[in-house]
């Protein structure tokens, strides 16, 4: 079919953004597409020619990597271990360079800004991560929602402002129900699942643009998954998602678009269905039919 | 017999034995403090609470106890320790205040922003400070800081100012201070050092990735969740300074006086004497009754304090793990 490696498909920074039907992958007219919301919204974040190596190896941990991030849409990074997934995700909010020697070239613009000359703490208040084990802080449940509020606030604020905006953090991460009668219980005497939508609550108590999720599913039972999953399926209305699994179901089930990695390149980058059912590379067909990973 | 002390143990003998083993421990400790209690009596007895005041001179006092011979009156067992309680409490709490601030900056340094090399030179070299008996630090203070205190801080004005009371020259609060949290912070660095070392990095992380810098994301977070630690590495630090008395007995001056702050500048130069000191001082004259029964007091004093010390330690160290119990 394709030879391999195939050629990456580069998607134009100039391209308007999509408007498809996002149950059956249909471009909408305009008109109509307005009238119903139309699950992707405008680009938010693209990852333009970005290649990162780490001090000490030979081949580069992502290579030349071009992918549009939208808002309305998850976009699932899937590929076997080892495959720069984490790597990709952590150069979106520049967190790959606490590793000493790790370098990234290329581009990554977040609303048309090369993310380099943005001051770091508000990107990272843009663009915030969850990570693959739950990370609550040893505070209260609380405390943990206000922190950053807290940090990013000149003077202290008070209770009274905050009490609303954990509030309402809360309720978008689906916890508030489950946490409500007792706020000032220790975080980490949370449920792991409960722990992890806790910190999708405190990464958007300060509003992000984007959530980058590594395998945020990785050490939750079943059910919590599930409800992790419907929670990511909610928060998509408002925010570009990109989501590193290991879970290929997990993939089809959450990913608008889904790209695949292979050893640091971008083999291939598609909508979900169309990268599951017809795959257009070998590698992918292999990949998601199980044949390795 | 012997061989059956190796034998592996059930869990109810070896339970039993845990048992016996911790309720000696706590029968010795009551015992002591009961055998010190009852030499203590007398002192307390004919002082009251009077015991604990200022308005004498506390080392005319502790001569008069020995010149009062075998058989003292009752006036001579007159004790007004405030001098001495006072000089114990300023140097712990100054020293020890000082050596946690210094000990989370430097644990900080070491841990979150030393590049690995200097790390495994410096850890290694601070656990051996750690090390070092007292008395040299104490040799220290006689060989270099007194001296220079005495000749290059200390003016004529300030001596003379003074003179109808106290000496200056050299020996006092600023180089047993000094000195103190020299000898008690190394051991407090170590003690964070291993704390922050053992923060979970995602915390951090997650910190950073919320959009904090890094100084705020340790102190924040690293600093915060390793609260309990401290507050072990200042009960232990407490201790070693309540108890510390050669050392002091060599550089504070060794005199029954409490400085004041008050006097400005030469509050530093002042000279002290706490408990621990006198006690180690004043052990010679033990055969003169009353000088005995008020060292055994002195001795009950730190010995209760401690004890509040570390009862308090742990009380705070429960409320503040309870954000972190899992
Ligand atoms: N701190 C590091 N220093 C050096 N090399 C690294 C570092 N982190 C990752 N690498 C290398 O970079 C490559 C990509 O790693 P990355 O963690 O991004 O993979 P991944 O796709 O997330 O894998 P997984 O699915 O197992 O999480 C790997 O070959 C890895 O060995
Ligand atoms: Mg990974």
């Amino acid at each position: 079919m394709a030879e391999f490696p195939p050629p990456v498909r580069r998607i134009s920074s100039e391209q308007a953004p999509n408007v498809v039907d996002p149950a059956t992958r249909q471009e909408i007219p305009e008109p109509i597409a307005r009238a119903l919301a139309p699950s992707y919204g405008p680009e938010r974040l693209r990852i333009d020619e970005v290649s990162i190596h780490y001090a000490g190896s030979a081949r580069p941990a992502v290579n030349r990597v071009t992918l549009p991030v939208r808002q309305g849409e998850v976009l699932a990074l899937i590929g076997p271990s080892g495959c720069g997934k984490t790597t990709l995700l952590r150069s979106l909010n520049r967190l790959v360079e606490l590793t000493p020697g790790a370098t990234r070239d290329g581009r990554i613009l977040l609303d048309g800004d090369d993310i380099d000359q943005l001051e770091i703490t508000r990107l990272r208040r843009r663009v915030s991560m969850i990570f693959q084990q739950p990370n609550p802080f040893p505070m209260s449940i609380f405390d943990n929602v206000a922190y950053a509020i807290r940090e990013q606030a000149m003077r202290r604020p008070g209770k009274a402002v905050l009490q609303p905006r954990v509030e309402k953090a809360l309720r978008r991460a689906g916890l508030w129900d489950e946490v409500a009668d007792d706020l000032g219980r220790p975080a980490l005497r949370l449920s792991g699942g409960q722990q992890q939508r806790l910190c999708i609550a405190r990464a958007l108590a300060v509003e992000p643009d984007v959530l980058l999720m590594d395998e945020p599913c990785s050490a939750l039972d079943p059910i919590s998954t599930g409800v992790v999953e419907e929670l990511i399926h909610e928060l998509r209305q408002n925010l570009a998602i990109v989501i590193v699994t290991h879970n290929l179901a997990q993939a089809r089930r959450v990913g608008d678009h889904v790209a695949f990695m292979y050893l640091g390149d971008l083999v291939e980058y598609a909508p979900t269905e169309e990268l599951f059912t017809n795959p257009r590379a070998d590698r992918t067909r292999d990949y998601v039919q199980g044949a390795f990973g | 017999m012997l061989r059956s002390l190796f034998r592996p143990l059930t869990d109810r003998r070896a339970e039993r034995m845990l048992g016996a083993t911790a309720v000696s421990v706590v029968l010795v400790i009551v015992a002591m403090i009961v055998f010190i209690a009852i030499e203590a009596w007398p002192s307390f007895q004919h002082n009251g609470l009077s015991w604990f005041g200022s308005g004498k001179d506390v080392d005319a006092e502790l001569g008069a106890m020995v010149n009062a011979g075998a058989d003292p009156s009752g006036d001579a067992y007159q004790l007004r320790a405030w001098p001495l309680l006072y000089a114990t409490a300023l140097t712990t709490v100054l020293a020890v205040g000082l050596g946690v601030f210094i000990a989370v900056l430097a644990s900080i340094f070491i841990v979150e922003l030393a590049p690995p090399r200097v790390r495994s030179i410096v850890v290694p070299v601070v656990r051996l400070l750690a090390a070092v008996p007292s008395v040299v630090y104490g040799l220290i203070g006689i060989l270099v800081l007194v001296p220079f205190v005495n000749d290059h801080l200390i003016n004529e004005g300030q001596r003379e100012s003074v003179s109808y009371v106290i000496t200056l020259n050299g020996p006092g609060l600023l180089v047993s201070v000094v000195l103190l949290t020299l000898m008690i912070t190394p051991i407090m660095i170590s003690i964070v050092v291993d704390a922050l070392t053992a923060v979970p990095r995602g915390w951090r992380e997650g910190a950073l990735a919320l959009g904090v810098t890094r100084w705020r994301a340790v102190m924040s977070v690293s600093v915060r969740a390793i609260r309990p630690a401290i507050v072990a590495a200042a009960v232990l630090a407490s201790a070693r300074a309540l108890g510390e008395a050669i050392m002091l007995s060599m550089v504070s001056g060794s005199k029954g006086f409490s400085p004041q702050p008050w006097d400005g500048l030469i509050f530093l130069f002042e000279p002290l004497r706490p408990l621990a000191a006198t006690i180690a001082e004043q052990s010679e004259g033990i055969a003169a009754p009353a000088l005995k029964s008020s060292i055994y007091a002195m001795a009950l004093v730190l010995l209760v304090s401690s004890l509040f010390l570390s009862i308090g330690g742990s009380l705070i160290k429960r409320r503040l793990r309870l954000g972190t119990a899992r």
